[in-house]
């Protein structure tokens, strides 16, 4: 054996010498080819059937997509997002050209990472590349199989950074996109450094990262992660996200403090006895001095996985075991039952001014009446209607708390039980009292209705601003999606023209690029226009609503789904919701309006999707409407959306 | 150990390679190929029409090939060289289904492309991409150069309108972003500067909304520039009957089976029943029977079997691979004389 190590050792030897005379250029070009042959057996071609329409062109692609064989007996690993479709039926093609239907045994949630079974013995697997041997500036081939003709197609680049993604994942600068999601990351001898997914920093699901796609940002989950969850994959296990539960005040990309802001109800940081207000300052062993060293503790960890935990409070160290979980209880805003005064932009008043009381609500309750002012919610403070939310927002339904409050002078005080968020807008509630400019600037935006084109995206937009807008007075903004083929701009006109005025509303109509609908590409068109019209109008961000009929739905829901940011309602036409919602997060709130005729093909679906948002914890309104197939409402069910608008900053 | 393995082998395979091309590095390599690639400026220039693209010479005497495209929609082209000379271009000839038109301009001693001294390459291999991409290249400046790898060596297909290509047939996929506004006409070459095929117009793969980077092989386009060149052009007949105004012929039921209705876009092709005594039942097919391919294509939904069926002939054999449980089954009907169709 040591005889035969030297004699490799030798030729090794000349071979580098010799090499020194071929261009660089083909030595790896060479490399690229012998390094992709090496693992090219292992990596299969995936078909699925059936399976979910696409939503506009947005979500779900058709096409072939990859996987990687992990065992010889038949396991193969892909990307979640090659069947977020949901198939009927799944096909492996074998590099050798066998057809084999395979069926999906387990996902792990947190990589996005689907793991296939098909019957087959002595598969060829490859070699995993050992985690700490990865080095970033070393060449990396991402490998797909799903060009016409069954080669392996090759895309050649280098490891950009390891521990990304909250340790979850490789980055490469090869091309990733859903041509080789679910194929390897290979290094330059042929070993798997990881297995291609989208993903994000920022979000989680399965589509989340997509849009990065051919970048120059890929991802790949190492192959030594994924082995060592395997045999619990393979059992059949579903592998999820390790939770603690809670949230961190000043959440920011920079990092931002380990102050803890919530603790969910019945999480593992409420048995562990965590307040809000404790600071993190150890996890897993491992010294905690941001948000992002947590995270990157967090990240890899699954639920089910024991974390011990360190938090200070005061000179106080408190540290606990955390048994993580997947899911914790939905949160679930409760409700006081007023809605604050509209100010003008830059005025302030003593505490938070009552608009509006809701009868049969906690606050009538206590006694409270429209122009009262509140000042203590709890032990807090209310300054401001959004400090009021927020407290209300920390306290669970049919909690027992103290509010105070000042009617004319006379201070007052009593004891509320929250209730949930309901259903319904009260029929009563009038429109707010509007203040139209006494001079209006001559250069000010244009009023009335207007027809422009967005320069940046060289696309156009129609839009109607009430005639007597006042840029003192905030605006609510609702975003009018269109059905694909028709941008129903007159009807649609004629039919808010006056709720927009009374209600003041601002309707912004962008148009899609294609007659088919739309596209992953008008979701950025979109959110550049609402920036613009933010710009140039006053909104008021408590009231920016998505609002889609038939197909304008899809890019609705996922609009909403994806900016929670920046909207804060959404109100949907006869279109069910396309795939599962996000949990409802008590930081970005979120309001649903679905209108569906009860005689719509789709009724059912809409009535299945109020009761999963509303499983999720988002306040939900269903109003039953007597309109036939396919036709956008008219009359009361636009007055109850507007008045639905006028009432997104309830609290 | 293994892993020592395999980097012994490709260090001898490197070797083992003849040196057919004199040994160059990619800057010797782009200042030998960017003088010979040219820039195109015609008409165009509304809405997303962009008035720009990318030619290569190939004859000394000054005959370019490019894409075809509106650029060229214009009684003349401004053709403006490596060394920034301006030239005045006139179409000599185009073939539309290779989407190639071959200008020419009045020049002698040019640097070109020998069409007979072309190559072909592998997936893997190292490729420079040459092209007036967004027209960042102005003047007497050199057209831009991307850097990438052959990542597959396939075949655009037109059917189904799975691409709306304006070519069908074989391509060079590369993983360098060079189908971009400008870029179609360039070229493509080997690390070490043979000509290997010229950049296509910008498309969209519609099966997973990505953007398909394709190149035509240059063997695809020679014949045809020669011929254009040497005013010895007769345009190809076209082959293909156009699929969307061909007669549907058969379906499923005229087999004896009865599909799931097909409700969505993608209603998998379930059968829902076997007609008693059709050929269906013979051939052994079942209720709840998936059918997965036609032949050699995956059918995977309900329409696209409607189309495949439709392309039948009256004694065509029609194998059909359909999965019942975990099983693969494959049959084969024969399609029947059909009175209508004929």
């Amino acid at each position: 054996m040591a005889r035969l190590c030297f004699g490799l050792l030798l030729v090794v030897t000349s071979v580098a010498a010799a090499a020194a005379q071929v261009p660089l250029e083909r030595l790896e070009e060479e490399a690229f080819r012998q390094a992709a042959a090496v693992v090219d057996a292992s990596v299969v071609r995936i078909d699925t059937v059936g399976g979910l329409e696409r939503v506009g062109n947005l979500l779900i692609g058709t096409g072939p997509t990859t996987g990687l064989i992990v065992s010889s007996d038949g396991l193969v690993i892909s990307s979640t997002f090659n069947f977020v479709s949901k198939p009927a039926s799944i096909l492996v093609t074998l590099a050798d050209g066998r057809r084999l239907p395979a069926r999906q045994v387990a996902e792990d949630k947190s990589r996005m990472l689907t793991l296939l079974k098909i019957d087959a013995v002595d598969l060829p697997v490859p070699q995993a590349a050992p985690r700490d041997s990865i080095r970033v500036g070393e060449w990396a081939l991402a490998l797909g199989r799903t060009f016409e003709g069954g080669q392996v197609g090759v895309s050649v680049g280098i490891v950009s950074a390891v521990e990304r993604v909250w340790g979850k994942a490789l980055q490469t600068d090869a091309k990733v996109s859903p041509v080789n999601y679910g194929g390897p990351l290979v290094d330059i001898q042929g070993r798997v450094l990881g297995v291609l997914a989208p993903m994000s920093p920022n979000e989680a699901g399965e589509t989340a990262g997509v849009e990065w796609y051919d970048s120059g940002i890929g991802f790949a989950v190492p192959l030594e992660d994924v082995l060592q969850v395997l045999d619990r994959l393979k059992t059949g296990e579903n592998l999820l996200s390790g939770l603690m539960g809670v949230t961190f005040k000043g959440e920011s990309p920079s990092g931002g403090e380990t102050e803890i802001d919530r603790v969910r109800f019945r999480s593992p940081a409420e048995a562990a006895g965590f307040k809000s207000g404790d600071n993190v300052v150890e996890a897993d062993g491992k010294p905690v001095a941001t948000l992002a060293q947590l995270k990157h503790v967090l990240g890899r960890k699954y639920a089910g996985d024991l974390i011990q935990v360190t938090v200070a409070r005061g000179e106080e160290r408190i540290k606990a075991d955390l048994k993580l979980v997947g899911e914790l209880p939905p949160f679930k805003p409760a409700f006081l039952g007023i809605l604050p005064a509209r100010l003008k932009s830059g005025e302030t008043r003593d505490g938070v001014e009552v608009r509006f009381v809701y009868a049969d609500s906690p606050a009538s309750q206590a006694g409270l009446k429209p122009r009262d002012r509140i000042f203590k919610f709890g032990d807090k403070e209310t300054p401001t209607a959004d400090a009021l939310l927020d407290a209300v927002g920390r306290v669970r339904v049919g909690e027992k708390t103290t509010l105070v409050w000042k009617s004319g002078d006379a201070e007052q005080s009593g004891e509320v039980t929250l209730i949930d968020v309901p259903d319904q807008t009260p029929a009563s509630l009038a429109a707010p009292v509007l203040e139209s400019a006494k001079v209006y600037p001559e250069d000010g935006p244009a009023r009335g209705r207007i027809t422009e084109t967005l320069a940046a995206h060289n696309r156009e937009y129609w839009a109607y601003i009430p005639e007597d807008y006042n840029p003192a007075q905030p605006q609510g903004l609702v975003v009018w999606l269109h059905p694909a083929g028709d941008t129903m701009e007159a009807d649609v006109y004629k039919q808010w023209k006056s709720l927009c005025d009374r209600r003041g509303l601002i309707l912004l109509g962008p148009k899609a690029e294609q007659v088919a609908g739309w596209t992953a590409n008008d979701a950025e068109f979109v959110t550049d226009l609402i920036a613009h019209v933010r710009e140039k109008y006053t909104i008021d961000p408590h009231r920016i609503v998505m609002h889609g009929h038939t197909s304008g739905g899809p890019l609705a829901w996922l609009f909403s789904m994806k900016n929670r940011d920046l909207v804060r309602g959404c109100s949907i036409s006869a279109s069910p919701l396309p795939f599962p919602p996000p949990e409802n997060d008590p930081a970005q709130r979120l309001q649903f309006h679905l209108l569906s005729g009860s005689k719509d093909p789709t009724h059912e679906r809409m009535v299945q999707s109020a009761e999963v948002l509303r499983q999720r914890g988002f306040p939900v309104s269903l109003p039953t409407l007597n309109i036939t197939e396919g036709k956008y409402p008219s009359g009361e069910a636009l007055e109850d959306l507007a008045r639905w608008i006028d009432a997104l900053d309830r609290i | 150990m293994r892993a020592d393995r395999i980097r012994l082998a490709w260090l001898l395979v490197a070797l083992a390679c003849p040196a057919s091309a004199s040994a160059q590095s990619f800057p010797d390599t782009i200042d030998a190929v960017a003088p010979k690639v040219v820039k195109i400026y015609g008409a165009g220039g509304l809405k997303n029409l962009y008035p720009y693209g990318t030619g290569f010479l190939v004859s000394p005497q000054g005959h370019i090939a490019t894409v075809w495209s509106h650029i060229l929609d214009a009684d003349s082209v401004t053709v403006v060289l490596n060394d920034g000379r301006r030239f005045e271009g006139k179409v000599v000839g185009a073939e539309p289904p290779l989407d190639l038109a071959v200008l020419k301009i009045e020049g002698e001693n040019l640097p070109y492309f020998d069409l007979s001294q072309t190559a072909t390459a592998g997936v893997g291999s190292r490729v420079l991409a040459f092209s007036n991409v967004f027209k960042v290249a102005s003047g007497n400046e050199a057209v831009s150069v991307l850097h990438g790898v052959i990542s597959s060596r396939t075949t655009l297909t037109a059917r189904r309108g799975v691409f709306e290509a304006p070519y069908s047939g074989p391509v060079y996929v590369v993983d360098a972003i060079t189908n971009n506004p400008g870029a179609g006409g360039g070229v493509l070459t080997t690390w070490d500067g043979r000509l290997l095929g010229m950049l296509g117009k910008e498309l969209r793969d519609s099966r997973n909304n990505t953007w398909v980077n394709y190149v035509v092989p240059i063997g695809e386009l020679s014949d045809m520039i020669q011929q254009i060149s040497t005013g010895k052009f007769r345009s190809r007949p076209k082959s293909d009957e156009d699929p969307e105004v061909q007669l549907r012929r058969y379906s499923a039921i005229d087999f004896g089976l009865v599909m799931v209705p097909d409700v969505v876009v993608r209603t998998p092709p379930y059968v829902d029943r076997v007609v008693a005594g059709s050929l269906a039942e013979k051939a052994g097919l079942k209720s709840n029977d998936l059918v997965l391919f036609v032949g050699e294509t995956l059918v995977p939904s309900h329409r696209i079997l409607r189309d495949e069926l439709g392309r039948l002939e009256a004694g065509d054999r029609l194998k059909l691979v359909v999965r019942r449980g975990d099983q693969l089954v494959t049959v084969e009907l024969q399609a029947p004389r059909k009175g209508a169709a004929e």
